[in-house]
């Protein structure tokens, strides 16, 4: 039974001091609101279709392919440059300065002067000039073992060991994915009134998506070059092909500096999480949630992850992810049997069991959250209110901000690391307050401390004048007039301001970097210390000729995620 | 060379912060060039003459407070740019205008006074309705007017060379802004004396023109971005080998 529209009740959602701990949005998994989940069930329901209209390779896969994607409303073309890269030179860091391949996605027809124009530009990423034509820029790097061990398969008319595939889900990890103007491409402003870009990151979730089919078909491509034994991969393992993704401390600030955006993104899964589980639920939606439990536990089982904490982690996951399908198979299906599930894991299970329980909820009811997909957008203004009296953005301040408040900002540990920029490519970087040269040019990224010291100075100023005016205050202290706007915006904004002491010595950058991807839609984190993780997107999405076959029935469309290893397929499969 | 109203915006603030504005000026200065080149004014220009007569070793003090009451403030900016010194006596202004239906602020000496309208516009989209005036040149004398409905995020402008003036010698480098809470403050040309129009621009051609503006990206002088660049390094820490260890080992 399901709620009927108009019948929705006003969603209880959970309070931001559990919603926005740092070591819970660090267990944050995708939903079926994440980016890429959106994007692939809009790209069927609108038929979208996606074909090779280059594919200019060596026989070492070297050169140039495009794809051309036609919409409904528009054209665009995915632009890729393939070229031979040392192993010395091969690095995931911003800093590189080569790679395997680099892309860009395009608005419009790629003309001779144009291409020309790419294929200066686009292999040289940050250093290039880009033209404004293109949407996204981006490169990726293979994985060594992966790309070698596929072609050497392929090329015996073998497929390869699905064993490989455990471990890193993909053949190219990308190490940026650059939108919104970056040295010179389109502005996202640009994409706002664009139908199929205006959700965030689309357009970058669609570039990557592309590239999957091209590791596929380059790889294809290589084995057919070097053997007439070769095969191509059989579809169950190209759908297990994703497109891995190395990711830094780079993406840590754009968390901290676009707090509406993390806002409403936050509230609408919050919103998505709520209305799933005031639905009431009966046997098949009982089973439904087996079902998915099931694949899930089967789905983590395939996982290979590198790092020990975070294969501990997701071993404790699986043990009591078994614990709830044990226990959904022997309960009723009682009214109130989503709320008894998610009582008991937040009083007993891990932070990642908690959320994943809750993105499969929300997995359990597309028909009630999915129109919150077109809600993850927002106008990013933070105005001043001048005169608003001071004491009253002190009560915001003591009624929002205690979190802050509460912190010990004047300790060894409580201020350890200051965040800064490095001169090599603009790399967030952390150093030791201190210990490390650059605390003067420090990144105002740690909010905590500042509301804190704003909130005294606010204090003493009170004193002195109990009955003025922000401006007032900000007149005789200018260089607070951003906080102050922060504080005043996000005092309405639940879900905006990560609540932890971004200095402290047991901060951990890796649980900024995961709730953002979370959002993109990543799977198989995989850190890389506390400041690294690998991801993977679309490992088990639809494949291109999917999409081209404009199926009526789009469940394969809507439901990929945690996608099951096939089994090793162990006969040669004839060049069709 | 050609570049995005992302990378513009993000270099200016960077360039600010590095020239020694705090966080907020540089967002705002940076939001004030970007809303005039969203328009296919200037903005560039004023930039470059500002950071012409900009200098590290004496950066722009805080605007003088020469007089204030509930109605009226007057500043002196001491030649500094609006950039610099107009974000918060415009808030102050506004808040005087909520409170009492109309206030004034004149800033004696300032620079690059056109892109004081990007910080209009943000007010006069939280219902403030706004004119500022000022004198642009001596020989011809021109006056320019710049009027916000409230609530609208584009300004009618007018820019009129006039004769019959008196006599006057001292250089006029304010400019005059008066918010009011309830009154449309739209400039209309009417007067006895004579003038020459030079420009005319309503809010309709601007619209048209901002939703024209930047789709294959903003033009911008090689030097200008090369200065640019220059002030945004000075908010980049060093590397060394050490220091790579902050980003964490990736490969």
């Amino acid at each position: 039974m399901t709620l009927e529209i108009g019948q929705v009740p006003s969603p209880v959602l959970r309070p931001p001091a559990t919603v926005m701990d740092l070591q819970r949005l660090g267990a944050l998994s995708s939903t079926r609101l994440s980016f890429s989940r959106s994007l692939i069930r809009k790209m069927g329901r609108q038929r979208w279709q996606i074909v090779r209209a280059k594919f200019d390779l060596d026989e070492l896969g070297y050169g140039e392919a495009i794809y051309r994607i036609q919409t409904p409303y528009a054209r665009y073309h995915v632009v890729i440059f393939a070229k031979a890269l040392a192993d010395s030179e091969r690095s995931d860091r911003v800093i590189a300065e080569a790679w395997d391949l680099t892309f860009g996605l395009v608005e419009g027809d790629v003309e001779a002067s144009l291409m020309a124009s790419l294929a200066e530009n686009v292999p040289l990423q940050e250093a290039g000039r880009q033209h404004p034509q293109l949407l996204v820029i981006s490169r990726a790097n293979r994985s060594v073992r992966n790309f070698s061990a596929c072609v050497d398969s392929l090329s015996a008319g073998q497929q390869p060991a699905i064993e490989l595939l455990k471990t890193a889900g993909y053949l190219y990890r990308t190490t940026a994915v650059y939108g919104n103007g970056k040295f010179g491409i389109a502005d996202y402003r640009q994409l706002k009134e664009n139908p199929d870009f205006r959700h965030p990151f689309s357009a970058q979730m669609c570039a990557v998506y592309v590239l999957r089919q091209f590791s596929i078909d380059q790889v294809e491509h290589i084995a057919q070059c070097r053997s007439d034994r070769a095969t191509t991969l059989i579809d169950p393992v190209r759908r297990y092909v994703g497109i891995g993704n190395s990711t830094g401390l780079g993406m840590a600030p754009f968390l901290i500096n676009h707090p509406l955006l993390i806002n409403q993104w936050v509230h609408m899964r919050e919103t998505a999480l709520s209305l799933a589980k005031q639905q009431i639920p009966n046997e098949i939606s009982q089973h439904e949630l087996i079902v998915l439990v099931t694949r899930v536990l089967q789905s983590m089982k395939n996982l290979a992850v590198e790092d020990a904490e975070q294969a501990s982690r997701n071993q404790e996951v699986t043990e009591q992810l078994e614990l709830v399908r044990i226990w959904l198979q022997q309960v009723a299906a009682e009214d109130d049997l989503w709320l008894q599930l998610t009582d008991w894991a937040e009083a007993a299970l891990s932070l990642e069991t908690q959320e994943l329980i809750n993105a499969l909820l929300i997995e359990l009811y597309p028909d009630q959250v999915d129109f919150l997909e077109d809600a993850m957008s927002v106008e990013e203004a933070f105005d001043l209110v001048p005169d608003m009296p001071l004491v009253q953005l002190r009560q915001l301040i003591e009624t929002h901000f205690d979190w802050a408040l509460n912190e010990r900002f004047n300790t060894e540990d409580g201020q350890y690391w200051f965040w800064y920029r490095s001169v090599e490519k603009e790399e967030p970087r952390l150093g030791i307050r201190h210990v490390d040269k650059g605390v003067e040019k420090e990144l105002a990224l740690a909010i905590g401390p500042r509301i804190q010291h704003t909130h005294q100075s606010i204090n003493d100023y009170l004193d002195e004048s109990p009955t003025s005016l922000t401006i007032d205050y900000l007149m005789a202290q200018p260089r607070e007039v951003d906080i102050i706007r922060r504080i005043q915006t996000m005092a309405s904004s639940a879900y905006g301001e990560i609540r932890a002491n971004l200095w402290h010595r047991d901060m951990k950058p890796m649980h900024l970097l995961r709730a953002k991807l979370s959002f993109l839609g990543a799977s198989r984190f995989d850190p890389r210390g506390d400041r690294w993780v690998r991801v993977t997107f679309f490992q088990g999405a639809p494949l291109l000729s999917e999409l081209n076959a404009e199926p009526t029935d789009l469940s394969a469309f809507d439901d990929w995620s945690f996608p099951v290893c096939p089994e090793q397929p162990n006969t040669s499969i004839p060049q069709p | 060379m050609k570049v995005s109203f992302n990378e513009l915006e993000s270099l200016s603030r960077k360039a600010f912060i590095g020239m020694g504005f705090s966080d907020g000026q540089a967002v705002d200065a940076a939001d004030m060039l970007c809303w005039m080149e969203s328009l296919g004014f200037e903005g560039l220009k004023a930039l470059s003459d500002a950071l012409a007569q900009y200098s590290l070793e004496h950066p722009h003090a805080p605007a003088e407070r020469l007089y204030q009451d509930t109605d009226v403030t007057v500043l002196d900016a001491h030649n500094a740019s609006v950039l610099a010194c107009s974000h918060l006596p415009l808030e102050l202004t506004f808040a005087k205008a909520r409170a009492r239906g109309l206030s004034i602020l004149k800033i004696r000496r300032c620079r690059q006074r056109q892109l004081i309208m990007g910080y209009l516009a943000r007010l006069a989209n939280r219902g403030m309705n706004i004119t500022a005036f000022w004198r642009n040149s001596q020989q011809p004398l021109t006056e320019q007017v710049v009027g916000f409905r409230a609530n609208s995020s584009v300004p009618s402008i007018r820019i009129y060379a006039v004769s019959e003036v008196p006599e006057e010698t001292q250089e006029n480098t304010g400019i005059s802004i008066v918010m009011a809470n309830h009154v449309d403050l739209l400039p209309t040309m009417r007067s006895d004396y004579e003038y020459n129009l030079l420009a005319k621009h309503d809010e309709a051609e601007l619209l048209d023109a901002r939703s024209q503006s930047g789709s294959r990206g903003i033009t911008v002088d090689d030097a200008l971005w090369a200065t640019l660049n220059q002030f945004a390094k000075l908010t980049l820490v060093e590397s060394t080998g050490n220091s790579r260890l902050g980003a964490g080992p990736a490969d």
